[in-house]
Protein backbone atom coordinates (compact mmCIF):
# COMPACT_ATOMS: atom_id res chain seq x y z
CA UNK A 1 0.00 0.00 0.00
CA UNK A 2 1.82 2.85 -1.13
CA UNK A 3 1.80 6.12 1.23
CA UNK A 4 -0.84 8.80 0.96
CA UNK A 5 0.11 12.40 0.37
CA UNK A 6 -1.13 14.79 2.91
CA UNK A 7 -1.73 18.57 2.42
CA UNK A 8 -2.55 20.44 5.91
CA UNK A 9 -4.07 24.17 4.83
CA UNK A 10 -4.66 27.03 7.65
CA UNK A 11 -5.44 24.67 9.92
CA UNK A 12 -6.84 26.01 13.28
CA UNK A 13 -7.90 24.37 16.44
CA UNK A 14 -9.06 26.49 18.93
CA UNK A 15 -10.67 25.38 22.66
CA UNK A 16 -12.95 28.58 23.29
CA UNK A 17 -10.40 31.19 23.64
CA UNK A 18 -7.43 29.71 23.89
CA UNK A 19 -6.06 29.04 19.67
CA UNK A 20 -4.06 25.50 20.31
CA UNK A 21 -3.16 25.37 16.61
CA UNK A 22 -3.14 28.76 14.22
CA UNK A 23 -3.42 28.67 10.65
CA UNK A 24 -1.14 25.50 10.15
CA UNK A 25 -0.40 24.94 6.67
CA UNK A 26 2.15 22.16 4.72
CA UNK A 27 2.71 19.54 2.32
CA UNK A 28 3.76 15.77 2.87
CA UNK A 29 4.77 13.84 0.25
CA UNK A 30 4.21 9.95 -0.30
CA UNK A 31 6.22 7.85 1.71
CA UNK A 32 8.23 10.90 3.98
CA UNK A 33 9.28 10.69 6.98
CA UNK A 34 8.63 13.75 8.99
CA UNK A 35 9.76 14.69 12.18
CA UNK A 36 7.13 16.63 14.10
CA UNK A 37 9.02 18.66 16.74
CA UNK A 38 8.38 21.94 19.67
CA UNK A 39 8.26 21.95 22.99
CA UNK A 40 5.17 20.54 25.53
CA UNK A 41 1.89 22.45 24.81
CA UNK A 42 3.16 23.42 21.45
CA UNK A 43 0.22 21.30 19.26
CA UNK A 44 1.93 18.46 18.43
CA UNK A 45 -0.74 15.92 19.47
CA UNK A 46 -3.18 17.75 18.45
CA UNK A 47 -2.34 18.29 14.94
CA UNK A 48 -1.64 14.50 14.97
CA UNK A 49 -5.14 13.68 15.85
CA UNK A 50 -6.65 16.30 13.17
CA UNK A 51 -4.49 14.08 10.54
CA UNK A 52 -5.73 11.17 12.00
CA UNK A 53 -9.27 12.04 12.25
CA UNK A 54 -9.64 11.76 16.16
CA UNK A 55 -10.33 15.00 16.11
CA UNK A 56 -11.71 18.15 13.79
CA UNK A 57 -10.30 21.31 12.89
CA UNK A 58 -12.44 24.87 13.96
CA UNK A 59 -11.19 25.90 10.27
CA UNK A 60 -8.78 24.86 7.38
CA UNK A 61 -8.86 21.79 5.49
CA UNK A 62 -6.80 18.26 5.99
CA UNK A 63 -6.37 16.08 2.78
CA UNK A 64 -4.92 12.49 3.27
CA UNK A 65 -4.65 10.86 -0.31
CA UNK A 66 -8.19 11.53 -1.50
CA UNK A 67 -10.03 12.33 1.44
CA UNK A 68 -11.20 15.47 3.06
CA UNK A 69 -10.65 14.56 6.36
CA UNK A 70 -11.87 17.68 8.19
CA UNK A 71 -15.39 17.17 6.43
CA UNK A 72 -15.83 13.17 7.17
CA UNK A 73 -18.88 12.61 9.25
CA UNK A 74 -18.23 9.02 9.64
CA UNK A 75 -14.69 8.36 10.28
CA UNK A 76 -14.58 4.88 11.38
CA UNK A 77 -13.77 3.61 8.05
CA UNK A 78 -11.25 6.36 6.80
CA UNK A 79 -9.37 5.30 10.27
CA UNK A 80 -9.46 1.63 9.54
CA UNK A 81 -8.49 1.61 6.05
CA UNK A 82 -5.99 4.81 5.84
CA UNK A 83 -4.33 5.50 9.10
CA UNK A 84 -2.88 3.71 11.72
CA UNK A 85 -1.61 5.02 15.32
CA UNK A 86 0.84 4.51 18.09
CA UNK A 87 0.16 6.54 20.77
CA UNK A 88 2.57 7.64 23.71
CA UNK A 89 1.69 5.07 26.07
CA UNK A 90 1.12 1.94 24.01
CA UNK A 91 -2.75 1.97 24.72
CA UNK A 92 -3.03 -1.90 24.35
CA UNK A 93 -6.32 -3.46 25.79
CA UNK A 94 -5.02 -5.09 28.95
CA UNK A 95 -7.88 -8.15 28.33
CA UNK A 96 -6.88 -9.07 24.98
CA UNK A 97 -3.73 -11.04 24.15
CA UNK A 98 -0.94 -9.56 21.62
CA UNK A 99 -2.19 -11.07 18.70
CA UNK A 100 -6.20 -10.06 19.42
CA UNK A 101 -4.80 -6.53 20.23
CA UNK A 102 -2.72 -6.57 16.40
CA UNK A 103 -6.66 -8.08 15.09
CA UNK A 104 -8.26 -4.97 16.50
CA UNK A 105 -8.49 -3.30 12.71
CA UNK A 106 -9.00 -6.32 11.17
CA UNK A 107 -11.73 -7.33 13.40
CA UNK A 108 -13.41 -3.68 12.14
CA UNK A 109 -12.67 -4.15 8.60
CA UNK A 110 -14.48 -7.59 9.04
CA UNK A 111 -11.26 -10.15 7.91
CA UNK A 112 -12.17 -13.50 8.80
CA UNK A 113 -10.78 -14.74 11.66
CA UNK A 114 -8.35 -17.28 10.18
CA UNK A 115 -6.95 -14.66 8.02
CA UNK A 116 -7.11 -12.63 10.86
CA UNK A 117 -4.76 -14.86 13.13
CA UNK A 118 -2.17 -15.24 10.17
CA UNK A 119 -1.73 -11.65 9.47
CA UNK A 120 -1.20 -10.53 13.59
CA UNK A 121 1.51 -13.40 13.61
CA UNK A 122 2.74 -12.03 10.64
CA UNK A 123 2.92 -8.68 11.83
CA UNK A 124 4.17 -10.32 15.08
CA UNK A 125 6.80 -11.22 13.43
CA UNK A 126 8.27 -8.08 11.78
CA UNK A 127 8.24 -6.36 15.40
CA UNK A 128 9.91 -9.77 16.69
CA UNK A 129 7.64 -11.04 19.10
CA UNK A 130 6.06 -13.76 16.89
CA UNK A 131 6.60 -15.99 20.08
CA UNK A 132 4.29 -13.70 22.67
CA UNK A 133 1.03 -13.93 20.63
CA UNK A 134 -0.73 -15.15 23.61
CA UNK A 135 0.52 -13.26 26.40
CA UNK A 136 -1.11 -10.34 27.65
CA UNK A 137 -0.18 -6.84 27.59
CA UNK A 138 0.56 -6.51 31.43
CA UNK A 139 3.28 -9.64 30.57
CA UNK A 140 5.54 -7.34 28.29
CA UNK A 141 8.22 -5.13 28.95
CA UNK A 142 7.25 -1.20 27.94
CA UNK A 143 9.33 -1.46 24.62
CA UNK A 144 7.55 -4.64 23.63
CA UNK A 145 4.02 -3.37 24.11
CA UNK A 146 5.06 -0.46 21.98
CA UNK A 147 6.21 -2.97 19.37
CA UNK A 148 2.97 -4.85 19.73
CA UNK A 149 1.04 -0.85 19.22
CA UNK A 150 3.54 -0.81 16.14
CA UNK A 151 2.03 -4.52 14.95
CA UNK A 152 -0.99 -3.10 15.02
CA UNK A 153 -0.68 0.18 13.56
CA UNK A 154 0.29 -1.45 10.31
CA UNK A 155 -2.30 -4.07 10.58
CA UNK A 156 -4.77 -2.62 8.45
CA UNK A 157 -1.90 -1.92 6.12
CA UNK A 158 -2.33 1.77 6.38
CA UNK A 159 -1.24 4.94 3.71
CA UNK A 160 -0.26 7.21 6.89
CA UNK A 161 1.40 5.96 10.04
CA UNK A 162 0.77 8.90 12.89
CA UNK A 163 2.95 8.18 15.75
CA UNK A 164 2.81 10.75 19.42
CA UNK A 165 5.87 10.47 21.14
CA UNK A 166 6.72 6.32 20.55
CA UNK A 167 9.13 6.27 22.17
CA UNK A 168 8.73 8.94 25.10
CA UNK A 169 8.75 5.83 28.33
CA UNK A 170 11.70 3.84 26.50
CA UNK A 171 15.07 3.49 27.18
CA UNK A 172 17.59 3.82 24.77
CA UNK A 173 17.96 0.16 23.15
CA UNK A 174 14.08 -0.31 22.85
CA UNK A 175 13.99 3.33 21.34
CA UNK A 176 16.22 2.64 18.44
CA UNK A 177 14.55 -0.61 18.06
CA UNK A 178 11.02 1.38 17.56
CA UNK A 179 12.88 3.73 15.24
CA UNK A 180 14.04 1.34 13.23
CA UNK A 181 10.55 -0.78 12.71
CA UNK A 182 9.43 3.07 11.81
CA UNK A 183 11.57 3.27 9.23
CA UNK A 184 10.85 -0.78 7.92
CA UNK A 185 7.59 0.37 7.88
CA UNK A 186 8.43 3.59 5.11
CA UNK A 187 10.96 1.18 3.59
CA UNK A 188 8.83 -1.60 2.79
CA UNK A 189 5.98 -0.26 2.07
CA UNK A 190 6.17 3.35 1.24
CA UNK A 191 4.13 4.52 4.20
CA UNK A 192 3.93 8.28 5.20
CA UNK A 193 5.12 8.16 8.15
CA UNK A 194 4.39 11.59 11.05
CA UNK A 195 6.08 11.44 13.97
CA UNK A 196 5.92 13.56 17.04
CA UNK A 197 8.62 13.54 19.45
CA UNK A 198 11.03 15.19 21.78
CA UNK A 199 13.64 12.13 21.20
CA UNK A 200 16.85 13.43 19.62
CA UNK A 201 17.19 10.33 17.85
CA UNK A 202 14.22 10.99 15.53
CA UNK A 203 16.69 13.54 13.78
CA UNK A 204 18.55 11.04 12.74
CA UNK A 205 15.75 8.94 11.19
CA UNK A 206 13.42 11.70 9.58
CA UNK A 207 13.41 12.88 5.75
CA UNK A 208 13.10 16.78 7.49
CA UNK A 209 11.10 18.51 10.28
CA UNK A 210 7.39 20.34 10.86
CA UNK A 211 8.31 22.46 14.30
CA UNK A 212 5.23 24.09 16.21
CA UNK A 213 5.99 26.92 18.65
CA UNK A 214 2.74 27.88 20.36
CA UNK A 215 0.78 26.13 17.81
CA UNK A 216 2.06 27.73 14.53
CA UNK A 217 4.77 26.07 12.65
CA UNK A 218 8.08 27.97 12.41
CA UNK A 219 10.17 25.60 9.49
CA UNK A 220 9.70 23.17 6.92
CA UNK A 221 12.79 23.12 7.15
CA UNK A 222 14.32 19.80 4.62
CA UNK A 223 16.87 18.60 6.43
CA UNK A 224 15.86 16.96 9.57
CA UNK A 225 16.27 20.00 11.82
CA UNK A 226 14.49 19.11 14.96
CA UNK A 227 12.90 22.36 16.68
CA UNK A 228 13.64 22.60 20.37
CA UNK A 229 14.03 19.54 22.19
CA UNK A 230 12.09 21.42 25.44
CA UNK A 231 10.85 19.24 28.09
CA UNK B 1 -19.51 -9.66 13.82
CA UNK B 2 -16.86 -7.03 15.80
CA UNK B 3 -19.39 -7.27 18.54
CA UNK B 4 -18.44 -11.34 19.25
CA UNK B 5 -14.68 -10.61 19.18
CA UNK B 6 -13.58 -12.04 22.34
CA UNK B 7 -16.78 -10.80 23.85
CA UNK B 8 -16.03 -12.95 27.21
CA UNK B 9 -12.36 -11.37 27.65
CA UNK B 10 -13.04 -8.25 29.60
CA UNK B 11 -16.15 -10.00 31.86
CA UNK B 12 -13.59 -12.82 32.36
CA UNK B 13 -10.75 -10.48 33.62
CA UNK B 14 -13.25 -8.46 35.95
CA UNK B 15 -14.72 -11.68 37.34
CA UNK B 16 -15.87 -9.62 40.44
CA UNK B 17 -17.66 -7.28 38.35
CA UNK B 18 -18.84 -9.40 36.38
CA UNK B 19 -20.72 -11.62 39.24
CA UNK B 20 -22.45 -8.55 40.89
CA UNK B 21 -23.50 -7.12 37.90
CA UNK B 22 -25.03 -10.83 36.98
CA UNK B 23 -26.24 -11.05 40.45
CA UNK B 24 -28.16 -8.37 40.00
CA UNK B 25 -30.10 -9.34 37.15
CA UNK B 26 -30.50 -12.56 38.74
CA UNK B 27 -32.09 -11.09 41.90
CA UNK B 28 -34.36 -9.19 38.97
CA UNK B 29 -35.08 -12.79 37.39
CA UNK B 30 -35.42 -14.83 40.66
CA UNK B 31 -37.91 -12.48 41.56
CA UNK B 32 -40.11 -12.67 38.56
CA UNK B 33 -39.89 -16.71 38.21
CA UNK B 34 -40.88 -16.97 42.20
CA UNK B 35 -43.91 -14.57 41.58
CA UNK B 36 -44.84 -16.30 38.27
CA UNK B 37 -45.10 -19.67 40.19
CA UNK B 38 -46.33 -18.71 43.22
CA UNK B 39 -49.31 -16.51 41.18
CA UNK B 40 -49.59 -19.67 39.04
CA UNK B 41 -50.10 -21.70 42.02
CA UNK B 42 -52.76 -19.32 43.10
CA UNK B 43 -54.81 -19.52 40.06
CA UNK B 44 -54.29 -23.22 40.07
CA UNK B 45 -55.46 -23.58 43.76
CA UNK B 46 -58.37 -20.92 43.05
CA UNK B 47 -59.80 -22.70 39.86
CA UNK B 48 -59.40 -26.18 42.45
CA UNK B 49 -61.04 -24.11 44.61
CA UNK B 50 -64.65 -23.29 42.89
CA UNK B 51 -64.47 -26.69 40.70
CA UNK B 52 -65.90 -29.37 42.82
CA UNK B 53 -65.68 -31.93 40.32
CA UNK B 54 -65.67 -33.22 36.91
CA UNK B 55 -69.72 -33.52 36.20
CA UNK B 56 -70.73 -30.57 38.89
CA UNK B 57 -71.06 -27.01 38.37
CA UNK B 58 -70.36 -24.91 41.22
CA UNK B 59 -72.93 -22.00 41.98
CA UNK B 60 -71.84 -18.78 43.82
CA UNK B 61 -73.50 -15.12 44.10
CA UNK B 62 -72.61 -13.38 41.21
CA UNK B 63 -71.43 -10.08 43.15
CA UNK B 64 -69.05 -12.03 45.69
CA UNK B 65 -65.45 -11.46 45.84
CA UNK B 66 -64.46 -14.83 46.47
CA UNK B 67 -66.12 -18.48 47.31
CA UNK B 68 -66.06 -17.46 51.27
CA UNK B 69 -67.85 -14.17 50.79
CA UNK B 70 -70.41 -15.73 48.72
CA UNK B 71 -74.76 -15.73 50.29
CA UNK B 72 -76.74 -18.22 48.96
CA UNK B 73 -80.71 -19.11 50.40
CA UNK B 74 -80.96 -22.57 50.90
CA UNK B 75 -84.43 -22.49 49.19
CA UNK B 76 -82.96 -22.58 45.72
CA UNK B 77 -82.07 -26.10 46.42
CA UNK B 78 -84.98 -27.44 45.83
CA UNK B 79 -85.78 -25.50 43.18
CA UNK B 80 -82.48 -26.53 41.59
CA UNK B 81 -83.28 -30.37 41.77
CA UNK B 82 -86.46 -29.76 39.74
CA UNK B 83 -84.96 -28.06 36.94
CA UNK B 84 -84.19 -30.79 33.35
CA UNK B 85 -80.73 -31.57 33.33
CA UNK B 86 -79.95 -31.20 37.06
CA UNK B 87 -79.94 -34.93 38.90
CA UNK B 88 -79.06 -33.65 42.62
CA UNK B 89 -78.08 -30.03 44.06
CA UNK B 90 -76.36 -30.04 47.77
CA UNK B 91 -75.23 -26.80 49.67
CA UNK B 92 -71.87 -26.37 51.01
CA UNK B 93 -70.27 -23.21 53.42
CA UNK B 94 -66.86 -22.26 54.13
CA UNK B 95 -65.87 -21.23 57.15
CA UNK B 96 -62.12 -20.08 56.74
CA UNK B 97 -59.69 -19.22 60.07
CA UNK B 98 -62.10 -21.00 62.62
CA UNK B 99 -60.01 -23.42 63.51
CA UNK B 100 -57.09 -22.12 65.55
CA UNK B 101 -54.68 -24.59 65.81
CA UNK B 102 -55.04 -24.59 62.19
CA UNK B 103 -55.86 -21.29 60.62
CA UNK B 104 -55.15 -21.75 56.78
CA UNK B 105 -57.73 -24.93 57.29
CA UNK B 106 -61.01 -24.49 55.27
CA UNK B 107 -63.87 -25.73 57.21
CA UNK B 108 -66.69 -26.89 54.90
CA UNK B 109 -70.72 -27.64 56.44
CA UNK B 110 -72.38 -29.82 54.65
CA UNK B 111 -75.17 -32.26 54.22
CA UNK B 112 -74.32 -35.61 55.29
CA UNK B 113 -76.16 -37.02 53.18
CA UNK B 114 -75.26 -35.21 50.38
CA UNK B 115 -73.59 -36.09 47.12
CA UNK B 116 -70.54 -34.43 47.92
CA UNK B 117 -70.13 -35.46 51.23
CA UNK B 118 -70.49 -39.33 49.71
CA UNK B 119 -66.88 -39.09 47.87
CA UNK B 120 -64.78 -38.73 51.08
CA UNK B 121 -63.15 -42.05 51.90
CA UNK B 122 -62.50 -42.86 54.79
CA UNK B 123 -59.09 -44.16 56.62
CA UNK B 124 -60.14 -44.25 59.97
CA UNK B 125 -63.71 -44.21 61.35
CA UNK B 126 -66.99 -43.56 59.57
CA UNK B 127 -68.98 -40.09 58.46
CA UNK B 128 -70.57 -37.82 60.90
CA UNK B 129 -74.35 -37.64 62.16
CA UNK B 130 -74.48 -35.25 65.16
CA UNK B 131 -74.08 -31.29 65.19
CA UNK B 132 -70.99 -32.34 67.84
CA UNK B 133 -69.00 -34.02 65.54
CA UNK B 134 -66.62 -33.84 62.85
CA UNK B 135 -64.74 -35.27 59.77
CA UNK B 136 -61.17 -34.58 59.38
CA UNK B 137 -58.62 -34.31 55.66
CA UNK B 138 -55.96 -36.69 56.09
CA UNK B 139 -53.64 -33.84 56.06
CA UNK B 140 -55.06 -31.93 58.65
CA UNK B 141 -55.17 -34.24 60.80
CA UNK B 142 -51.52 -35.55 60.28
CA UNK B 143 -50.38 -32.07 60.91
CA UNK B 144 -52.41 -31.23 64.00
CA UNK B 145 -51.84 -35.26 65.24
CA UNK B 146 -55.88 -35.97 65.08
CA UNK B 147 -56.99 -39.60 65.67
CA UNK B 148 -60.34 -40.82 65.51
CA UNK B 149 -61.55 -40.16 69.35
CA UNK B 150 -59.73 -36.41 69.72
CA UNK B 151 -61.40 -33.52 70.13
CA UNK B 152 -61.25 -30.42 67.84
CA UNK B 153 -62.36 -27.07 68.36
CA UNK B 154 -64.22 -24.87 65.82
CA UNK B 155 -64.78 -21.35 66.55
CA UNK B 156 -63.98 -21.86 69.91
CA UNK B 157 -66.64 -25.13 70.05
CA UNK B 158 -65.67 -28.64 71.15
CA UNK B 159 -65.99 -31.21 68.21
CA UNK B 160 -65.17 -34.83 68.29
CA UNK B 161 -63.35 -36.51 65.63
CA UNK B 162 -65.61 -39.29 64.15
CA UNK B 163 -63.59 -39.85 60.96
CA UNK B 164 -60.39 -39.10 58.64
CA UNK B 165 -60.81 -38.84 55.38
CA UNK B 166 -58.92 -39.13 51.76
CA UNK B 167 -60.41 -37.11 48.44
CA UNK B 168 -57.66 -35.82 46.62
CA UNK B 169 -58.14 -32.35 46.55
CA UNK B 170 -55.69 -30.20 48.49
CA UNK B 171 -57.96 -27.70 49.81
CA UNK B 172 -60.29 -30.20 51.30
CA UNK B 173 -57.84 -32.65 52.44
CA UNK B 174 -56.43 -29.73 54.60
CA UNK B 175 -59.90 -29.22 55.73
CA UNK B 176 -62.70 -30.33 57.75
CA UNK B 177 -66.47 -31.17 57.10
CA UNK B 178 -69.19 -30.50 59.86
CA UNK B 179 -72.44 -30.35 59.87
CA UNK B 180 -74.68 -27.62 58.18
CA UNK B 181 -77.10 -26.48 61.02
CA UNK B 182 -74.01 -26.28 62.81
CA UNK B 183 -71.60 -24.72 60.08
CA UNK B 184 -74.64 -22.04 59.69
CA UNK B 185 -75.12 -21.11 63.17
CA UNK B 186 -71.64 -20.37 63.47
CA UNK B 187 -71.07 -18.36 59.89
CA UNK B 188 -74.56 -16.53 61.26
CA UNK B 189 -76.12 -17.54 58.23
CA UNK B 190 -79.09 -19.22 59.18
CA UNK B 191 -81.25 -20.34 56.06
CA UNK B 192 -78.44 -19.68 54.16
CA UNK B 193 -75.07 -21.51 52.39
CA UNK B 194 -72.45 -19.61 50.46
CA UNK B 195 -72.16 -22.58 47.56
CA UNK B 196 -74.55 -24.83 46.15
CA UNK B 197 -73.09 -27.77 44.47
CA UNK B 198 -75.08 -29.01 41.50
CA UNK B 199 -74.57 -32.57 39.66
CA UNK B 200 -75.63 -32.82 36.36
CA UNK B 201 -77.45 -35.54 34.80
CA UNK B 202 -75.34 -38.32 33.08
CA UNK B 203 -76.46 -37.09 29.55
CA UNK B 204 -76.04 -33.39 30.08
CA UNK B 205 -73.72 -30.98 29.03
CA UNK B 206 -72.35 -28.77 31.17
CA UNK B 207 -72.35 -25.95 28.52
CA UNK B 208 -76.03 -26.26 28.32
CA UNK B 209 -76.47 -26.58 31.92
CA UNK B 210 -75.06 -23.77 32.58
CA UNK B 211 -77.07 -21.86 30.07
CA UNK B 212 -80.50 -23.35 31.58
CA UNK B 213 -79.61 -22.22 35.32
CA UNK B 214 -78.25 -19.03 34.28
CA UNK B 215 -81.64 -18.05 32.61
CA UNK B 216 -83.57 -19.77 35.02
CA UNK B 217 -81.25 -17.88 38.50
CA UNK B 218 -79.90 -15.12 36.98
CA UNK B 219 -78.60 -13.72 40.38
CA UNK B 220 -76.05 -17.07 40.18
CA UNK B 221 -72.61 -17.64 38.73
CA UNK B 222 -72.13 -20.95 37.46
CA UNK B 223 -68.19 -22.06 37.43
CA UNK B 224 -67.97 -25.58 35.12
CA UNK B 225 -63.92 -25.38 34.98
CA UNK B 226 -61.15 -24.40 36.96
CA UNK B 227 -59.65 -21.59 34.40
CA UNK B 228 -63.21 -19.88 34.42
CA UNK B 229 -62.90 -20.07 38.26
CA UNK B 230 -59.79 -18.14 37.98
CA UNK B 231 -61.58 -15.63 35.84
CA UNK B 232 -64.55 -15.40 38.05
CA UNK B 233 -62.61 -14.97 41.30
CA UNK B 234 -61.41 -11.45 42.30
CA UNK B 235 -59.14 -12.54 44.40
CA UNK B 236 -57.12 -14.72 42.31
CA UNK B 237 -57.26 -12.08 40.08
CA UNK B 238 -56.10 -9.59 42.39
CA UNK B 239 -53.11 -12.17 43.31
CA UNK B 240 -51.95 -12.56 39.51
CA UNK B 241 -52.23 -9.11 38.59
CA UNK B 242 -50.30 -7.75 42.03
CA UNK B 243 -47.89 -10.77 40.51
CA UNK B 244 -47.41 -8.44 37.12
CA UNK B 245 -47.14 -5.15 38.86
CA UNK B 246 -44.63 -6.91 40.82
CA UNK B 247 -42.87 -8.46 38.12
CA UNK B 248 -42.14 -5.57 36.04
CA UNK B 249 -41.21 -3.66 39.53
CA UNK B 250 -38.19 -6.26 39.18
CA UNK B 251 -37.67 -5.88 35.87
CA UNK B 252 -37.29 -2.33 36.17
CA UNK B 253 -35.01 -2.82 39.27
CA UNK B 254 -32.82 -5.79 37.36
CA UNK B 255 -32.70 -3.23 34.30
CA UNK B 256 -31.47 -0.21 36.34
CA UNK B 257 -29.29 -2.87 38.45
CA UNK B 258 -27.50 -3.46 35.37
CA UNK B 259 -27.61 -0.09 33.49
CA UNK B 260 -26.05 1.32 36.74
CA UNK B 261 -22.90 -0.94 36.66
CA UNK B 262 -22.54 -1.45 33.18
CA UNK B 263 -22.39 2.32 33.15
CA UNK B 264 -20.04 2.22 35.37
CA UNK B 265 -17.85 -0.12 33.48
CA UNK B 266 -18.07 2.05 30.34
CA UNK B 267 -16.92 5.17 32.39
CA UNK B 268 -13.73 3.29 33.47
CA UNK B 269 -13.40 1.78 30.26
CA UNK B 270 -13.14 5.10 28.37
CA UNK B 271 -9.82 4.38 27.13
CA UNK B 272 -10.68 0.75 25.95
CA UNK B 273 -13.61 2.02 23.46
CA UNK B 274 -11.85 5.55 21.69
CA UNK B 275 -9.10 3.19 21.12
CA UNK B 276 -11.46 1.20 19.25
CA UNK B 277 -12.62 4.40 17.59
CA UNK B 278 -9.17 4.87 16.65
CA UNK B 279 -8.15 1.89 15.06
CA UNK B 280 -11.61 1.94 12.87
CA UNK B 281 -14.69 0.57 15.05
CA UNK B 282 -17.41 2.25 14.02
CA UNK B 283 -19.63 3.55 16.75
CA UNK B 284 -22.22 0.83 15.89
CA UNK B 285 -19.31 -1.64 16.68
CA UNK B 286 -18.57 -0.07 19.45
CA UNK B 287 -22.12 -0.09 20.80
CA UNK B 288 -22.30 -3.92 19.88
CA UNK B 289 -19.36 -5.15 21.81
CA UNK B 290 -21.19 -3.53 25.00
CA UNK B 291 -24.52 -4.87 24.12
CA UNK B 292 -23.45 -8.64 23.93
CA UNK B 293 -21.17 -8.29 27.25
CA UNK B 294 -24.61 -6.64 28.98
CA UNK B 295 -26.47 -9.87 27.57
CA UNK B 296 -23.86 -12.27 28.37
CA UNK B 297 -23.60 -11.07 32.13
CA UNK B 298 -27.18 -11.59 31.98
CA UNK B 299 -27.72 -14.72 31.11
CA UNK B 300 -24.81 -15.92 33.60
CA UNK B 301 -27.39 -13.86 35.90
CA UNK B 302 -30.37 -16.16 34.81
CA UNK B 303 -28.70 -18.85 35.35
CA UNK B 304 -28.68 -17.74 39.18
CA UNK B 305 -31.46 -16.27 39.17
CA UNK B 306 -33.78 -19.48 37.53
CA UNK B 307 -32.77 -21.72 40.40
CA UNK B 308 -32.71 -19.32 43.06
CA UNK B 309 -36.15 -18.32 42.24
CA UNK B 310 -37.78 -21.99 41.90
CA UNK B 311 -36.64 -22.64 45.51
CA UNK B 312 -37.35 -18.36 46.71
CA UNK B 313 -41.12 -19.14 45.51
CA UNK B 314 -41.49 -22.03 48.18
CA UNK B 315 -39.77 -19.54 50.54
CA UNK B 316 -42.22 -17.12 49.79
CA UNK B 317 -45.34 -19.21 50.37
CA UNK B 318 -44.33 -20.95 53.68
CA UNK B 319 -43.31 -17.19 54.58
CA UNK B 320 -46.48 -16.12 54.06
CA UNK B 321 -48.27 -19.00 55.78
CA UNK B 322 -50.20 -20.08 52.10
CA UNK B 323 -48.78 -23.35 51.92
CA UNK B 324 -52.56 -24.57 52.66
CA UNK B 325 -53.60 -22.94 49.60
CA UNK B 326 -50.98 -22.55 47.38
CA UNK B 327 -48.69 -24.80 46.01
CA UNK B 328 -45.82 -22.95 43.91
CA UNK B 329 -46.33 -23.82 39.89
CA UNK B 330 -43.24 -23.70 38.07
CA UNK B 331 -44.00 -24.42 34.96
CA UNK B 332 -41.60 -24.33 31.86
CA UNK B 333 -43.28 -21.39 30.77
CA UNK B 334 -42.42 -19.18 33.34
CA UNK B 335 -38.80 -20.32 33.11
CA UNK B 336 -38.70 -19.25 29.74
CA UNK B 337 -40.37 -16.16 30.71
CA UNK B 338 -37.59 -15.02 33.21
CA UNK B 339 -35.16 -16.28 30.89
CA UNK B 340 -36.52 -13.88 28.20
CA UNK B 341 -36.96 -11.26 31.16
CA UNK B 342 -33.31 -12.00 31.57
CA UNK B 343 -32.22 -11.09 28.25
CA UNK B 344 -34.23 -8.30 28.12
CA UNK B 345 -33.02 -6.61 31.22
CA UNK B 346 -29.64 -7.36 29.40
CA UNK B 347 -30.83 -5.45 26.39
CA UNK B 348 -32.50 -2.67 27.71
CA UNK B 349 -30.37 -2.18 30.41
CA UNK B 350 -27.43 -2.39 28.65
CA UNK B 351 -28.44 0.25 25.56
CA UNK B 352 -27.45 3.91 27.08
CA UNK B 353 -24.10 2.16 28.14
CA UNK B 354 -23.45 1.10 24.67
CA UNK B 355 -24.81 4.58 23.32
CA UNK B 356 -22.57 6.15 25.53
CA UNK B 357 -19.65 4.01 25.01
CA UNK B 358 -20.09 4.97 20.97
CA UNK B 359 -19.92 8.69 22.07
CA UNK B 360 -16.37 8.79 23.75
CA UNK B 361 -14.21 10.99 22.04
CA UNK B 362 -11.22 9.20 20.62
CA UNK B 363 -9.39 12.38 20.71
CA UNK B 364 -10.25 13.34 24.85
CA UNK B 365 -9.96 9.86 26.39
CA UNK B 366 -6.66 8.87 24.62
CA UNK B 367 -4.91 12.42 25.88
CA UNK B 368 -5.90 11.22 29.37
CA UNK B 369 -3.88 8.06 29.03
N1 LIG C 1 -9.55 19.27 25.26
C1 LIG C 1 -8.78 20.36 25.46
N2 LIG C 1 -9.32 21.47 25.97
C2 LIG C 1 -8.57 22.58 26.16
N3 LIG C 1 -7.29 22.65 25.86
C3 LIG C 1 -6.68 21.57 25.34
C4 LIG C 1 -7.40 20.39 25.11
N4 LIG C 1 -6.55 19.48 24.58
C5 LIG C 1 -5.35 20.09 24.49
N5 LIG C 1 -5.44 21.33 24.95
C6 LIG C 1 -4.35 22.30 25.00
O1 LIG C 1 -3.75 22.39 23.73
C7 LIG C 1 -2.37 22.65 23.87
C8 LIG C 1 -1.61 21.70 22.99
O2 LIG C 1 -1.74 20.40 23.51
P1 LIG C 1 -1.04 19.16 22.84
O3 LIG C 1 -1.39 17.98 23.63
O4 LIG C 1 -1.35 19.13 21.39
O5 LIG C 1 0.49 19.54 23.03
P2 LIG C 1 1.76 18.64 22.72
O6 LIG C 1 2.63 19.43 21.81
O7 LIG C 1 1.35 17.29 22.29
O8 LIG C 1 2.42 18.56 24.16
P3 LIG C 1 3.26 17.35 24.80
O9 LIG C 1 4.63 17.43 24.21
O10 LIG C 1 3.27 17.69 26.27
O11 LIG C 1 2.55 16.11 24.50
C9 LIG C 1 -2.03 22.51 25.33
O12 LIG C 1 -1.87 23.82 25.87
C10 LIG C 1 -3.24 21.83 25.92
O13 LIG C 1 -3.47 22.31 27.23
MG1 LIG D 1 1.47 15.37 23.05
Amino acid sequence: MPGARVIAEHVTRAYGASVVLDDVSFVVEPGELIALTGASGSGKTTLLQLLGSLDRPTSGSIIVGDTAVHRLSRPARFRRETVGFVFQLHHLLPTLTVSQNVQLPLVAAGVRRRERSRRALELLGEVGLADRDRALPGDLSGGERQRVAIARALAGEPQLLLADEPTGALDSVASERVWRLLVAARERHGTTVIVASHDSMLAEHADRGLSLVDGRLVSGSSDGGAGEEAA
Amino acid sequence: MTALFAPLSSLRRRPGRTLLTALGTALGIATIVALLAVAGGAEHAAGEFYSLGASDLGLFQKAAADPTTSVLSTTLIPKLRRTPGIADATPLLLLVGEVSRAPGAIVFGADPSGFLTQRLVFSSGRMLTSRRQIVVGDQLARQLHLAVGDTLRVHGRPLTVVGIYHIGVAYQDQGAFVDMPLAQSIAGMDGETTTIAVKLGVTERPAAAKRTIAQRFPGLTVIADAQEATRAGANAQLVSNAALVIAVLALLIGGIGVINTMLMSVVERRSEFALLSAVGWSRWQVAGRVLVEGVVTTVIGAAIGLPVGVLGADWLVSELGAQEFVAPRTTAWGLGRGLLVGVLIGVLGGLYPAWRAARVSPAQALAQG
